[in-house]
């Protein structure tokens, strides 16, 4: 490899840095704006966009329910996903392959389809649109990640560590609870975030299932059909504060569990 | 001296018990746990059923159901059902999709831009993906890579936000090109197939990145190193040995790309205009504007899936894998 | 009971187990004594690790029963069992303490806690652990491991204690001590040790008994020193130790000895199970270290001439090739003390041994 190509290559890496952060910058900086128009140049400041958030009822209401739907959905995509790959990993039977791609459906599913798909069964069932229906809908959605992250992880169990909790005295439940779990912890937790900020982040799914009660990304999205507001924009921040924040944790956890942890 | 070590341990055996039992201690000697758990396990048949029963059920019920459901009210002349109304058998919903052009037109527009999107965003981060796995020391490319993940993880809405603020008229890249003084007005950006591009190309160049990432790292340093001992040029090594190697890395970041980007709704909504109107905005119409509209949404819905679906099977098989390995 | 009055607390009553075609037990029928050191020695597929893991309940058994302590245990899942097992990696729980792992076993028979904190402390300080009981598996080195394996299997205090490959992991020095470590804690606690080896070598250093298996079979079963010197098959022959193999056919016998024609040579042996037939065709093992190399023609007509064509020193001692057949190469390997080797300057020497040490094989 020539030196020029390194360089050339550096280059690009750095302007497509540039090119994914920028634009969250421009959103963060607009949040200071001191007007209401949203565009350059900016001739003053202000933190009271930030304050109208943190002081609007309505944004913090959202964000309970949204916080809410995402901590729900997340539980129970552990628990499920956990409970799939438990089976769909260790074992072999025929139809293996069909019963792993059923399961990875719903992540492969573009998102429109998966919205309105879920839509017409919350109806079939006769789940009211609202929050069961989008926390079954997240559900839905995440175990796909959870039962993946999890297979990956069992698959590096040794065989020898269940059956010596066997061997000293515990039933396959037991085994489970105090060997496989704890062994699984840190891709729990790495999926658990990854549920967490794929449901908090999620507009599709919410805007179809969601009744009249919008979600973060659902409020955003209307405000934003009515115009741009830099309280739009100190509301996006906060959010991508925290998700960031989640995601640089997901990502901390998931690589150690990599590394053998 | 060997006596005596034996015989501590059977006296600390006999002392008279102190303490607790911890909570898996009493349940493993619980008469009725093990009466249970005695006939619930008792072959590994029946632990294995146990087992496989909830995911079996849940899989079917609740992955596969809604889109076998989807289909199914795609045949029928009306849903959600009304009282006193039968619903009736019907190839109409599918019908009216190939007897109109305002439907077949985004239809098609929808694929078209998720080729094009896909392709450029393999060939953007391709070169980042290299310069990732083969040129920044291994101790930190942890670093760089999280770099990319941060604004990945921010949501699909903050993101376009993002881009809409970056092309708007009096947004920063217009502002940037005036100071400059390449252009005299603003350039309308905005509500075009470029606005569009640049937007969905943002929301997925991570889909794409990290398999590339992945299979590139694979790549031993010391193919290359043979290549060029062989003779080979930078551009014959990168054509015969890099470029094969990560196909594997091409195949999962593309249909990733693919599907996602068919299924964007918000984003098309925001950055496009009524010269860009895609599929999801059509679909999407059945469920808000019209209201008795459903067996249409879900008939398109299916039309939609089928053909992403295809296509992605297709360009697998033509990248000679299997679906089987598309998650990882 | 035995001869020596000990009863058996294991009997593998008839016991097989086939995986798909392949036959891993055939019929297997043994009983284990308390307090013996047994090792299942044989080359992997043997059949050695699924019997202890059938006796573990890992695998039941196709035909048979396995008898613990006088009760049929075979339908018993390993959690019911009083058989504990040291595995091959050890499977230390790596997110408990090494307190922790030896707890497991205690914990879950229900016992209190005072009483277990009491018998770990005891395990701990036997084996030498006392000052590891908070540290994680992952900061032990591969010995203290093993030690926190047994001492984790030994905890609830079985009826018999399975090991499997126990000191694979460990490195070739490191082995040698702990075998006399492991034979050492087993006469000391009076437990029932089922080892599982491919290494003759670990099993004739440990064991009280050793049963040879190959494919499914039991080979032999005797004392270590039974198995060194005399072999009942070519198979436990050849897989135990270094020996030369000589194949001829029965020409007589002589004052109890068995005449063997060699090839044209006459050589010297003694069969275990009485006199082979006369004109059969047999195999007979000698040991390197029992052939006897001698300058001149010994005194008896028992020996055979030949000249040294290869000569290794490995410190303790010289390993020569003794080729007895100019026409037909047969070579006989033997050991020599290497102050004498110059005695062999001229490379002819004569090839002797002591007429028990040749053991005549059957088939």
């Amino acid at each position: 490899m020539t030196k020029s190509t390194r360089i050339f290559m550096s280059v690009i890496y750095w302007a497509f840095v540039v090119y994914l952060f920028v634009p969250l910058v421009l959103m963060v900086v607009m949040g200071f704006k001191d007007s209401a128009f949203i565009g350059f140049p900016i001739q003053s400041w202000t933190l009271d966009w930030y304050k109208g958030v943190f002081q609007d009822t309505e944004v913090i209401n959202v964000f309970i329910y949204s916080m809410t739907i995402a901590i729900t959905s997340t539980l129970l995509s552990l628990v499920i996903g956990t409970w799939v790959a438990s089976f769909l990993g260790p074992y072999k039977f025929p139809g293996k392959v069909i019963i792993f791609a059923i399961t990875c459906l719903p992540a492969v599913i573009p998102g429109i389809i998966s919205a309105i798909s879920l839509r017409i069964y919350a109806r079939f069932l006769d789940i009211e649109p609202g929050m069961l229906a989008i926390i079954l809908g997240h559900t839905v959605h995440n175990v796909p990640f959870v039962a993946l992250v999890v297979m990956a992880r069992l698959a590096t169990l040794p065989k020898s560590h269940i059956e010596a909790a066997r061997d000293l005295g515990a039933d396959s439940l037991i085994a489970f609870f105090r060997v496989t779990l704890p062994y699984l912890r840190p891709a729990l937790i790495g999926a658990g975030i990854f549920c967490m900020l794929l449901s908090f982040d999620d507009f599709v799914r919410a805007f179809f299932l969601g009744s009249y009660q919008p979600t973060l990304p659902v409020l955003i999205f209307a405000k934003l059909r009515s115009g741009m507001s830099p309280e739009i924009n100190a509301i996006s921040t906060v959010v991508l504060v925290m998700t960031a924040i989640l995601g640089i944790w997901a990502e901390r956890s998931m690589r150690r569990m990599n590394k053998g942890a | 001296m060997a006596h005596t070590q034996s015989s501590t341990l059977e006296e600390s055996r006999e002392r008279s018990p102190t303490g607790r039992r911890s909570f898996w201690g009493a349940l493993a000697q619980n008469g009725t746990y093990n009466a249970a758990t005695g006939v619930l396990f008792k072959t590994q048949r029946r632990q294995f059923l146990l087992l496989a029963s909830f995911p079996l059920i849940w899989v079917f019920v609740a992955h596969l159901g809604p889109i076998i459901q989807m289909f199914w009210i795609s045949f029928l002349d009306s849903y959600p059902p009304r009282v006193g109304y039968e619903p009736q058998f019907t190839l109409d919903n599918w019908a009216t999709f190939f007897g109109q052009s305002i439907f077949v037109t985004p239809f098609i527009r929808t694929l078209v831009y998720a080729f094009t999107f896909t392709f450029a965003t393999l060939l953007i981060t391709y070169p980042v993906a290299y310069f990732l796995a083969k040129h920044v020391k291994r101790q930190n490319q942890l670093i760089f890579l999280l770099l990319l993940l941060i604004p990945f993880w921010v949501g699909e809405i903050v993101r376009t936000y993002a881009i809409m603020i970056l092309l708007g008229n009096t947004g920063a890249l217009n502002r940037l090109l005036m100071m400059l003084g390449m252009i005299e007005r603003p350039i309308p950006f905005m509500y075009t197939s470029f606005s569009l591009g640049v937007g969905i190309v943002y929301l997925t160049s991570l889909y794409m990145l990290l398999p590339l990432y992945s299979a590139l790292e694979k790549i031993p340093r010391s193919y290359l190193e043979a290549g060029a001992d062989l003779g080979a040029g930078a551009w014959t090594r990168f054509r015969r040995i890099t470029l094969p190697l990560s196909k594997e890395g091409i195949a999962s970041g593309c249909t990733l790309v693919f599907l996602i980007s068919t299924g964007y709704y918000a984003t098309p909504v925001l950055l496009g205009g009524p010269s860009t109107t895609v599929f999801a905005e059509t679909i999407a119409g059945f469920f808000h504007v019209a209201g008795d509209q459903w067996p249409t949404g879900a008939a398109f819905s299916s039309i939609m899936l089928i053909a992403a679906l295809s296509i992605t099977g297709i360009f697998l098989k033509l990248m000679g894998r299997s679906g089987k390995g598309l998650m990882k | 009971m035995d001869q020596q009055g000990r009863k058996a607390i294991v009997h593998i009553e008839n016991v097989s187990k086939s995986f798909g075609q392949t036959k891993a037990i055939d019929n297997l029928d043994m009983k284990i004594m308390a307090g013996e050191f047994v090792t299942f020695l044989g080359p992997s597929g043997c059949g050695k690790s699924t019997t202890l893991r059938i006796l573990g309940g890992f695998e039941s058994p196709d035909q048979g029963r396995v008898i613990l302590d006088g009760v049929d245990v075979t339908k018993q899942p390993p959690n019911k069992r009083d058989v504990n097992m040291v595995f091959q990696d050890y499977a230390l729980f790596p997110h408990m303490t090494v307190g922790e792992n030896i707890a497991f076993g205690l914990e879950l028979k229900g016992q209190q806690r005072g009483e277990i904190d009491r018998r770990v402390a005891s395990l701990l300080d036997f084996l030498q652990l006392s000052g590891f009981r908070d540290r994680t598996p992952d900061q032990l080195s591969g010995g203290q491991r093993q030690r926190v394996a047994l001492a984790r299997a030994l905890a609830p205090d079985p009826k018999l204690l399975l090991l499997d490959e126990p000191l694979g992991a460990l490195d070739a020095k490191l082995r040698g001590q702990v075998q006399v470590e492991l034979k050492d804690i087993q006469r000391r606690t009076g437990k029932t040790f089922f080892f599982v080896t491919h290494d003759q070598e670990e099993a004739l250093t440990m064991s009280d008994r050793i049963v040879v298996m190959n494919a499914g079979r039991v080979e032999q079963d005797g004392t270590p020193e039974d198995l060194y010197y005399r072999p009942a098959s070519r198979f436990v022959a050849e897989f135990i130790g270094e020996t030369n193999l000589l194949e001829g056919t029965v020409r007589g016998s002589d004052q109890g000895a068995v005449i063997i024609d060699w090839k044209g040579h006459s050589v010297y042996g003694s069969a275990n199970g009485g006199q082979p037939q006369t004109g059969s065709s047999v195999a007979a093992s000698i040991r390197p270290e029992n052939v006897i190399c001698l300058p001149q023609r010994p005194a008896n007509d028992r020996a055979l001439k030949g000249r040294i064509v290869n000569r290794v020193f490995k410190g303790s001692k010289t390993t020569v090739d003794v080729q007895v057949d100019e026409r037909d190469p047969l070579i006989i390997k033997a050991h020599v003390d290497p102050a004498v080797a110059h005695q062999f300057a001229d490379d002819t020497v004569w090839v002797t041994w002591d007429t028990n040490r040749l053991a005549v094989l059957a088939g």
